[in-house]
Order: structure tokens, then sequence, then C-alpha cells
């Protein structure tokens, strides 16, 4: 919490910023993913409403706030409504555990005549300690959301929806935690802000008596080689990418929704408002799997070119007041940070519109008999170099 | 009361109020849902114990896949049925509830004879904590404990093996009623 009213109070403002953060980012994630499958498949999208069509948002939440809310004639009335709203918990609890940005510190001052601080403030909702398991954790009670609505809806559609939508993530969840393990061991830590301070400066490791070590390659190209988890665990961020797919319900993998079979999955009974909640819920699945791939395997909110040292001596070159500095600091480390996380976002996308959904047993197959043989696989060589290696 | 103080008593009630509703709800749904809200209130007590990684892995294996298997196949039940099942007959009604008793009555001996669970546990054992506690504790795990660890692996497998030939054994998926 803190050990004074300001810290406790700067750290509630901060759950709030970043909870509003991520509510925030959907309404343009809509829009991005709108246009962008436009684009991908050569159509205009949204583009009358205001400039690029981005009153469309808008619009669209007016729509939505002023729709008719209605209950199913067979629904059980408090799971259909609690569903909703259970479905915003998960996702913004798990995501306030990611490291955002480089933590600055304030300096002791004054006010109403006592003496303040000094604080050390991290950008991430709070730090803890086991933050990975606690991430995935919290996340994985998200099924519940899908299988309320999906029971709650009193519909065979929502009720088979969600639990398609239930096997797969329990299925998935396996592949996803057993990738991770491989980059748990190397960094030796749960810690997702050590994690990425391992990653930092060049690519640099001792292997068997072969060296690499890509500070020595001359000129800029030195850059393109930073020490980042990519480099060691390719596979581990395949399989952890592709689970993490199926864990927010996205195509390839969104056969909970199938709108072929299942007319729209387990919220088939749902509109207006609530009908929004679940897709705030999805996008904040896609928003952790996002930053969690930045975390493990780019580094998080570092810059290649650019150490938190030098950035630090920098900006104290320039700014008199060190607080000052280290928001500075922190402010070019979260837009490092945030370009990635919205690469990320992006790919998420890219995928959507270009690759067709799974079978159910093709996806079962995936599940079990490719992606969790090769997390095991990975898990045991990396155990085993780290072994010979130590 | 300190902010830890109020943090156990409200913890503990959810837990028990979760854990009442799992056997006092007649909807099977809804004790389903219970018992994953009392998984979760655990956990939270872990935290407040500084267990973290017992913490994580209590939702992770309890809540957020065994639950979510139970409440699954419960969904596909004709809970009707099932609960008819359940309260029919007035000699096996007698087994169930002298089998609650039998239970009940061996949990409170055992709380009563052992007496030193409820007292204050002694100053020295609190402060050899370890910081890293899930280092600690996979090393406990991996030394001292290995037998019941291998053991409990072994189980598992059995339980997964056998649950697989049950299943098969009268036509599996394609069984004829």
């Amino acid at each position: 919490m803190g050990k004074d009213i300001f810290e406790i109070l700067i750290n509630g403002i901060k759950l709030v910023v970043i909870f509003l953060f991520m509510v925030q980012l959907v309404p343009i994630l809509v829009w991005v993913e709108r246009r962008g499958s436009a684009f991908i498949q050569n159509r205009f999208g949204p583009n009358r409403v205001g400039p690029l069509g981005l009153m469309q948002l808008l619009a669209d939440a007016v729509k939505f706030l002023t729709k008719e809310d209605f209950l199913p004639g067979r629904a059980i009335k408090f799971l259909f409504y609690a569903a909703p709203v259970f479905a915003l918990i998960p996702g913004a609890v798990a995501y306030c555990a990611i490291p955002m940005s480089v933590p600055f510190s304030i300096e002791a001052f004054q006010m109403f005549g006592q003496n303040w601080g000094p604080y050390l403030i991290r950008i991430q909702g709070y730090d803890i300690g086991v933050g990975i398991v606690f991430i995935l954790g919290v996340s994985s009670l998200a099924a519940y959301t899908i299988l309320m609505a999906g029971w709650g809806s009193g519909n065979k559609f929502s009720l088979m929806g969600a639990m398609r939508a239930s096997a797969q993530i329990i299925s998935y969840e396996l592949a996803l935690g057993l990738s991770i393990v491989g980059i748990i061991l190397m960094y030796g830590t749960f810690n997702l802000s050590e994690m990425i301070h391992h990653q930092e400066g060049l690519l640099k490791f001792n292997f068997l008596g072969l060296g690499v070590d890509a500070s020595l390659i001359p000129g800029p190209f030195k850059y393109l080689f930073p020490n980042w988890g990519i480099f060691y665990q390719p596979l581990a961020f395949i399989l952890f990418f592709a689970a993490t797919f199926a864990e927010s319900n996205r195509l390839p993998f969104d056969l909970a929704e199938g709108e072929a079979e299942l007319v729209a999955g387990f919220h088939t009974e749902y509109g207006g408002f609530k009908m929004l909640m679940f897709f705030i819920g999805e996008y904040a699945h896609m928003m952790i799997a996002a930053g969690l791939c930045t975390t493990f395997f780019f580094g998080g909110y570092l810059i290649p070119f650019w150490s938190v040292a030098e950035a630090q001596a920098f900006m104290l070159d320039l700014l008199s007041s060190p607080t000052l500095a280290g928001i500075m600091v922190s402010l070019i480390f979260f837009i490092s940070y945030l370009l990635k996380f919205l690469f990320f976002l992006w790919v998420f996308v890219w995928v959507r519109w270009t690759l067709p959904r799974f079978r159910y047993d093709q996806l079962m197959d995936l599940g079990w008999k490719t992606m969790l043989p090769w997390a095991l696989a990975n898990t045991m060589i990396t155990a085993f170099v780290i072994y010979i290696t130590a | 009361m300190g902010a830890d103080a109020f943090l156990f008593w409200f913890l503990a009630f959810v837990v028990v109020a979760a854990g009442l509703s799992v056997v006092l709800v007649k909807n099977p749904i809804y004790s389903a849902l219970s018992l994953a809200m009392t998984m979760v209130g655990v956990s939270a007590l872990f935290v407040t114990l500084g267990a973290y990684f017992i913490a994580g892995v209590q939702v992770i294996v309890y809540a957020g896949a065994v639950m979510v298997l139970f409440v699954m196949v419960l969904m596909l039940f004709d809970l009707k049925a099932e609960t008819q099942a359940f309260s029919r007959g007035k000699i096996t009604g007698g087994i169930k509830i002298a089998t609650v008793g039998l239970l009940l009555g061996m949990v409170i001996t055992t709380i009563i004879s052992a007496g030193g669970i409820l007292s204050e546990p002694p100053a020295q054992e609190v402060a050899q904590l370890p910081a890293d506690s899930s280092k600690a504790l996979g090393v406990l795990l991996f030394t001292k404990h290995i037998f019941g660890f291998e053991a409990l692996g072994v189980l598992l497998l059995v339980i997964a093996i056998g649950t697989v030939a049950l299943a098969r054994s009268k036509g599996g998926t394609h069984a004829e009623h």
C-alpha cells in the first residue's frame, strides 16, 4: 500500500490511471481492428464520422449505452448480469502487475509543514514478487465469466460456446505455462522487473567455450542484437504467442464464437453495454498477452541503443531537478514500452484478419499433440543447457 | 485493529461463507462456483502469510483449472435428475447424514486434541521465514519431501490412466444407451 498517506494516494491514483488506460485503449483498438480489417481486405471501413472515422467510436459508445436492456426468458438473472461485470476483473487486475517503465524516485520535500519522502514510484499497478505466477493465476479465472455467461443465458448456443471456450482455455493454459518455464529457468526469477533488468545491454553469452558478443560488431548494426529473450528462447516465443491467441479467444482460435455454427457463442444473448464489457475483457487479455510478450522476449521497456543509466545521466545534465529528470526518463522508457506493446496488439489484429478459423479437433490436436510436447522439450533442453553451462 | 488483522478477518469471513454455501446451496452450479470462491479466498490468505508462490499455484491449479472443469461438467448434467438422485430414499439418506456426522466428529476431535493449532506460534519460527519462499519451497520439495512428491506424481498418473480406462471400458463416447 505505502508507508504514508502520500504514497497510498499515489498508488491509488496509479491503479485508476492504469484501468482507464486499458479501458480507453479499447475503442481505439476497435477502430484499428475495423480500419485494419478493411485495409487488409481492400475495403474502406468506417470513414464517415469525423476524421478517418475516429468519431465512429463515440457514436458506437452512445449506441451501446442507449440500447434496450433485456433479459432472455429462460436466463438466470444473477449469473446473466454478473458475468459481464466479472469479465472486466481478471484482465484489469492481471495487467496492473506488468511493469511499464523505469521506476522514478521523488526526493524528500516539505508540504503542509511536514517532511515527506523520499519515495520510489513504480510505473505499474503493484509490484508482486511472483509476478508471472500471479498474472497466470488471475487471468485463468476468466474462464468462469464465460461459463457464467453461457449457463446464465439459458440458451444452448451460448452453453456450447462456453463449453468450447473453457475447454480451449484449460488446454492451452498448459502449453502457455510450460512455454515460459524456459524463460523463468533462464532468468531465475518470477519477478517481471528483474527479468527486464536481465535483458539490458547487447547480446552476450558464453556456451561451451563459444563466446558471442554483439558489442564487437562494428557500426550501428550491433544494436540489432540486444540482449533480449527472443534470441535465447525463440521456440518459447512462438508457443507463448500462439497460446495467448487461444487464451484470449481470438481468431484463429475463436471457436467459442464460431458464428457459422453457434450464432455468436457465449454472448449470443448479450447486447448493448453488457456485450461491450465482454469486448473490453477480451481486449484486456490481448493487452496482457502483448505486455507479457514485450516483457519476456523483447526487453520490456528497454531501448537497445540507450541504457537506463545513460538516459538518467543525460536527463540529469539537461534538467536541474533530479525528480523531474527521473520522471522524464520514465516517460521516455514508457514510450519505448508503448511502441512494442502497440506493435503486438497490431499483430493480434493482423492475424485475426489473415488466418481462417481452426476446426475443433484441429484445435485440440494442436494444443495437446503439438504445442505441449514442444513446450516440454523446450523446458528440458533449457534446463539441460543451464545445467551444463552453470 | 490493524490492516493485517482486518484483512485476515475479512478473508476468513469470505472463505467460511463461501465454504458454507458450497454445502448449503441447492443448485450444484452455485456450489461449484462457491467452491471456486473458497479457493481464491484461501489463496488470498496464503498471500497474507507471505507464501506468494503457493498462493499463485493455488489459483492456477484449483480455481483456474480443476474447478473450471467441475463447473463445465456440471453444466452438461440434467440437474433435476441429479438432485432427485441425491435426496431420494430414507435409508440412504440416514447413511449420508451419519457419514457427515462421523466426519464432523473426526474434525472436531482433531482440533480439540491437537490444541496447539489455535495458539500463537513461537516468535523465532516467524523470524526464520526466508525472504524468497518459492526457492526455499523448491529446495524442500526436492530434498526432504522428495518421496511424497514423487509418490503424488505417480498417484496422479494412475488416476489419469484409470479414468481413461474406465471411460473406455463402457464404449466411451460411442456407447449405446
